[in-house]
C-alpha cells in the first residue's frame, strides 16, 4: 500500500461497516484499487453507498421503473397524482399543516423559494421520515447563503436511475459490474470532497470522485495514467473539470460525459464529443431537487427526466406563465422523500414546451436574465451566448459596468481566445470590450450588470 | 349560555352538509377565490345587520401562514350562522362579528378547516363552542349539562394542542440535530454533485 494514496487523515475502517453495508470481497477488492493505485490521488474524504440490502434491491427495482415511465403531463396541464401528492404533504410536512386544509387547486399554494428552506428547512421534512439515516447536502448556490438539504443513502443512489434514464435517451445501458469501474466524478478546485466508493446496484462497481486540481496528486501527469487505470464507463463534472479533463493525455474514453451544475456551451461540447468520440449530456440538475432535464439538442432543450415532477413556470408574481412563456422555473414533487417539493421556485428561468418526448425546459439559464444595452437598445443575454458559442470556453462572465462599458472575464485556460471573444462581443455591443482573467473557484454567474435597467427585461 | 340555542344535531348535520363553495380557497395575499370579507358581509345582511368597512378587516388576509386556516374556517362557521334558527335568534351584529372572529381565531390552531366539516367530533367542538360564544346552549341541555361538555371538547382540544406543539418543537430540534451530525458531512454517493 502506498502511504501517499492512502486516506490523509488516521484509517477509520470500523467505520466502514456503516458505509458500505453490504460490501463483498469484490468490493473490497475494488475500494482498495481505488485507493491504492500507484498513481492515485490523495483522497481527501471518505464516504460510502450506505446502502442497506433490501435498499439494494429497491434501488434496482426503482432504475427500472424509472426507466420505463414516462412524464406523462402536458404543459400547464396538472397530472392526477398532484392532488394526492399536495394532500399527504399538508398532513405531515409542518411548514404545510400551519396553512390549514389541503388547496384544491395546486395554483392555490404559495410558491416557496431558497430563503424558506434557508430560514428554517425542519419545517419542510415530513413527519413520518425516520431521522437516524439523514443526512444532508450543502449547497452555497449562487447567492452564497449556505443551505443544509435533507437527503437519505436511498435518495442518493436514485440519482443513478435519473442518469441512467439521460443514458438512455442516448442509447447507452450502463452495464459495468464486478471488477469495473462504473463513474468517475471529476471536480477541479483547489477544495474538494474526494472519496471512493462502489455501487452495489451495479456489482459493486467502482465509483471515485476526484479533484483534478494538481495540488491533489504526487505528480499532474498521475492524473492520466490514474483515469486510463480505471477505464470508468461513465465520466461525470462540470465545465471547468471537463476543460482540464480535455488537456490530459488520455488514451482511454468513457462511453458517455454527464455535465452537471453550469451551462455547457455548445464549443466545448463539441471539443469533448470529437476527443472522446462519445455523447457529452448536459444535465440540468440541483440539490434541492436532483436531476431535472437533459439537454436534447433535437428537442431544442432540457427533456424532463422525473416522472414524479410537475414543473411550471412562473412571473415574478408566482403566478404561471403562458405556455412558450420564459419565467421562473417551479417544481412539485420529486424522488426526496426528506423534502417534498410544493411550487419550489429554483432560481433557475426558462419556458417550457411540448415535445415528442414529454415537456421540454427551453431557454434555460441559471439565474434570472440580465439584459445588455448595446447600440442603443437592450439586448437578451441568449444574444451574447450566441456570440460565445464558436469558442470552448469551460465558464465565463460578461459584465456591464454602469455607464455601458463592457468587460469579459475568462478562466485562465481559455485566454487563448481572449481576442477572438473580445471580438465577436465588440461586434454585439457596438462597443470595445476588456477582457480580464476570471478569478473564481466553483459557479460563476455568466451574465452580470450594473446598468440601471438591466434585470427589468 | 343561558338561553336555549338550536338543536346540536341540526347545527352538526349542517357543517357536514356544507357547500364546496365554503370550502373553497380564501382570499389571501393576492391569492385564493373567496374574499372572506364579502362573506361575511352578505350574512350579516341576511341576518339584517350592516357593519362598517373597518369592521370587516380582520377578515381579509396577508399572511398565508397566519391567516389562511384562520379565514377558511370563518366561511364554514358563516355557512352555520346562515341557519335558519340563528336568523330566528337574531344575535346582532356585534355578536356575530364576535362570534366569526373569536371562534375562528380559537379553533383554527387546533385543526385544519375541512375537519371542522369532515370530522364528527371536531363538527361538535365548533358548534358548542360557537353557541357558547353567542350566549347559548345547545337545546335540551341544561347550563351546566352544557358547560360540562363544552369543557369537555375544549379540554381535550387544549390537551391535543399542547402535545402537538411539544410534538413538533421535539421534531424539529431532532432534524436539526440530524441535519447537524458529523456523519452527514461524508454524504452517500450520488452519480453527479450540483
Amino acid at each position: 500500500m502506498n502511504a501517499h494514496a492512502t486516506h490523509a487523515a488516521a484509517p477509520d475502517d470500523a467505520l466502514d461497516a456503516e458505509r458500505f453495508p453490504t460490501l463483498t470481497g469484490h468490493g473490497r477488492r475494488m475500494l482498495d484499487f481505488l485507493r491504492n493505485h500507484p498513481h492515485a490521488p490523495v483522497y481527501r474524504n471518505r464516504s460510502g453507498n450506505r446502502l442497506l440490502a433490501h435498499e439494494v434491491e429497491a434501488q434496482r427495482a426503482y432504475e427500472d421503473q424509472i426507466l420505463a415511465a414516462p412524464v406523462g403531463w402536458t404543459p400547464g396541464t396538472v397530472p392526477d397524482w398532484v392532488a394526492p401528492f399536495v394532500a399527504h404533504v399538508f398532513a405531515t410536512v409542518p411548514h404545510y399543516r400551519a396553512l390549514g386544509s389541503p388547496p384544491r387547486r395546486l395554483t392555490d399554494v404559495a410558491p416557496v423559494g431558497r430563503a424558506d428552506f434557508a430560514a428554517d428547512v425542519a419545517q419542510f421534512v415530513p413527519d413520518d421520515v425516520p431521522l437516524e439515516r439523514m443526512m444532508h447536502f450543502r449547497t452555497t448556490g449562487t447567492t452564497g447563503h449556505p443551505l443544509l438539504i435533507p437527503s437519505h443513502p436511498v435518495v442518493a443512489a436514485r440519482y443513478a436511475a435519473y442518469h441512467k434514464r439521460a443514458l438512455a435517451r442516448a442509447g447507452i445501458a450502463p452495464a459495468a459490474g464486478r471488477g469495473r469501474v462504473g463513474v468517475v466524478l471529476l471536480g477541479c478546485q483547489r477544495r474538494c470532497f474526494t472519496y471512493v466508493s462502489v455501487s452495489p446496484a451495479m456489482g459493486e462497481a467502482g465509483l471515485a470522485k476526484i479533484n483534478l486540481h494538481p495540488d491533489d496528486w504526487r505528480d499532474p501527469g498521475d492524473r492520466a495514467r490514474y483515469l486510463d487505470a480505471l477505464a470508468p464507463e461513465i465520466v461525470a463534472g462540470d465545465p471547468i473539470s471537463f476543460a482540464e479533463y480535455l488537456t490530459l493525455p488520455l488514451t482511454t474514453a468513457p462511453r458517455a460525459l454527464l455535465s452537471v451544475s453550469m451551462q455547457l456551451l455548445p464549443g466545448l461540447r463539441a471539443r469533448l464529443e470529437a476527443r472522446f468520440g462519445c455523447p457529452v449530456l448536459d444535465i440540468y440538475s440541483l440539490n434541492e431537487v436532483g436531476p431535472v432535464g437533459v439537454f436534447d439538442p433535437a428537442a431544442g432543450g432540457h427533456v424532463l427526466l422525473q416522472p414524479r415532477l410537475y414543473v411550471e413556470i412562473l412571473d415574478a408574481a408566482g403566478r404561471p406563465c403562458t405556455p412558450g412563456q420564459a419565467g421562473e422555473i417551479a417544481v412539485t414533487g420529486g424522488f426526496n422523500f426528506c423534502l417534498p417539493l410544493l411550487r419550489y421556485r429554483t432560481g433557475d428561468f426558462g419556458a417550457l414546451a411540448s415535445g415528442p418526448d414529454g415537456p421540454v425546459l427551453t431557454g434555460l439559464s441559471g439565474r434570472r436574465p440580465v439584459r445588455y444595452r448595446a447600440r442603443g437598445a437592450w439586448i437578451n443575454n441568449i444574444d451574447v451566448t450566441h456570440a460565445l458559442l464558436p469558442f470552448p470556453l469551460s465558464h465565463f462572465n460578461v459584465h456591464q459596468r454602469a455607464d455601458a462599458s463592457v468587460v469579459l472575464r475568462l478562466a485562465a485556460g481559455a485566454l487563448p481566445w481572449a481576442g477572438d471573444a473580445g471580438t465577436a462581443l465588440a461586434r454585439v455591443f457596438g462597443t470595445r470590450v476588456d477582457v480580464e482573467t476570471l478569478e473564481a473557484d466553483g459557479k460563476t454567474l455568466q451574465y452580470t450588470s450594473d446598468m440601471e435597467g438591466a434585470h427589468d427585461g | 349560555m343561558n338561553d336555549d340555542g338550536p338543536d346540536l344535531d341540526g347545527l352538526t348535520r349542517r357543517l357536514a352538509e356544507t357547500p364546496p363553495e365554503f370550502l373553497d380557497e380564501p382570499v389571501v395575499a393576492g391569492g385564493g377565490r373567496v374574499a372572506v370579507a364579502a362573506v361575511v358581509n352578505d350574512l350579516l345582511r341576511l341576518h339584517g345587520a350592516r357593519a362598517q368597512l373597518e369592521a370587516l378587516a380582520p377578515f381579509a388576509g396577508t399572511d398565508p401562514r397566519a391567516d389562511r386556516n384562520r379565514l377558511a374556517l370563518v366561511l364554514v362557521i358563516a355557512w352555520l350562522l346562515a341557519d335558519e334558527n340563528f336568523l330566528v335568534l337574531a344575535p346582532g351584529q356585534a355578536a356575530l362579528l364576535d362570534a366569526l372572529a373569536g371562534v375562528a381565531q380559537e379553533l383554527a390552531p387546533a385543526a385544519p378547516a375541512h375537519r371542522y366539516v369532515e370530522d364528527t367530533e371536531r363538527r361538535e367542538e365548533l358548534a358548542r363552542t360557537l353557541l357558547a360564544r353567542l350566549g347559548l346552549r345547545p337545546y335540551g341541555e341544561t347550563p351546566a349539562q352544557a358547560a360540562d361538555r363544552l369543557a369537555a371538547v375544549s379540554g381535550e382540544q387544549r390537551r391535543r394542542l399542547l402535545a402537538a406543539s411539544r410534538a413538533a418543537e421535539r421534531r424539529a430540534r431532532e432534524i436539526r440535530e440530524a441535519l447537524a451530525r458529523k456523519a452527514a458531512e461524508e454524504s452517500a454517493d450520488k452519480w453527479t454533485r450540483e
